[in-house]
């Protein structure tokens, strides 16, 4: 690294493949989000099912006019199903994320990103958080649009270290939760809609960008 | 053509001072470990350069203790952010030229 750079292009070159190697992390793998969107749409007939099966013929319906009983009852279930759709999601994710960044000779945890994981996840915590307190207290039908309106808010905090398209995934998620306000009977239809296509939509935009030889 | 090559920053001519100040315009503040992972460097090569653009006046290095570790956060100063963009404003006009 010592020999001077007398060569103009090769130095402005260089200067701007350090600066975005520097601030952005750009090994995000589009396949991550494309794995996390059927984890999800798994996830939402998981869900969908079980609550078919507790209160037939209505379902989700039931669940929004619930006991503060009832809801206790089938908080368990539902916080599981949310944990092993984070934790699949975050498998896939990670599997076709180190794959790329192995196959560009970048390390993954480097000190971007850990930023880019913090910033995504202080957000993210607070929300999941909000959202059992609002499920606890009632406000059912406000869960789904809370989930969107918290995770476009992550997104788009952790989008300033990682590719552009990011931010705009959040602000997507962040205008489907603002929707979802309105139709506090289609939460699941949402959900799928956000979590599950969306990731897949904007997976293979990623992917078909930066990836696809 | 010669002229211009003279407009060129010396505090620039070599490469690891160069990436240094690269980093810096693009992030607010960087500790010695972050640099020495986006420049793939070691501590002995990193430092010299980094002190030498200390004494430029170019890089502001603060100094904190995060617990009982200290930590080095190492940041562009403004003389420095307008040197490099002076810099590459000569670049560029090099590339013109040629």
């Amino acid at each position: 690294m010592s020999r001077p750079a007398t060569d103009p292009l090769a130095q402005l070159t260089e200067i701007r493949a350090i600066m975005e190697r520097s601030s952005r992390f750009i090994s995000l793998s589009g396949l991550s989000g494309v794995g996390a969107g059927v984890v999800a749409l798994a996830g939402t007939a998981a869900g969908h099912w079980y609550l078919q099966q507790r209160y037939p013929n209505a379902g989700y319906l039931r669940l929004l006019q619930s006991t503060p009983q009832e809801r206790e009852l089938v908080l368990p279930y539902l916080l599981l199903l949310a944990v092993g759709m984070i934790g699949a999601a975050l498998a896939v994710a990670f599997f076709f994320t180190l794959r790329r960044a192995r196959r560009a000779g970048q390390p993954l945890w480097s000190a971007l990103g850990r930023r880019l994981a913090l910033s995504l996840f202080i957000p993210l915590a607070a929300g999941g958080l909000f959202c059992i307190a609002l499920f606890l207290q009632g406000a059912v039908g406000l869960v789904v649009p809370g989930l969107l309106l918290f995770y476009g808010l992550a997104l788009l905090n952790a989008s300033k270290y990682t590719l552009d398209e990011i931010r705009w995934f959040g602000l997507t998620q962040i205008g489907l939760g603002l929707v979802a306000v309105l139709f506090p009977g289609f939460g699941l239809a949402f959900f799928a809609l956000g979590f599950g296509l969306g990731h897949m939509g904007y997976g293979l935009l990623m992917y078909n960008r930066y990836e696809r030889q | 053509m010669k002229h211009l090559i003279h407009t060129l920053n010396k505090a620039f001519d070599n490469r690891v001072r160069l990436g240094v100040m690269a980093v810096l315009m693009a992030n607010e503040s960087v500790s010695f470990n972050e640099l020495k992972e986006a420049l793939d460097l070691t501590d002995g090569n990193l430092a010299s350069h980094v002190s030498a653009l200390e004494k430029a006046g170019y890089v502001v290095v603060s100094k904190q203790f995060v617990g009982k570790k200290p930590n080095t956060t190492y940041a562009a100063s403004s003389e420095g952010k307008s040197a490099f963009q002076e810099h590459l404003t000569a670049l560029e006009k090099l590339l013109r030229g040629a």
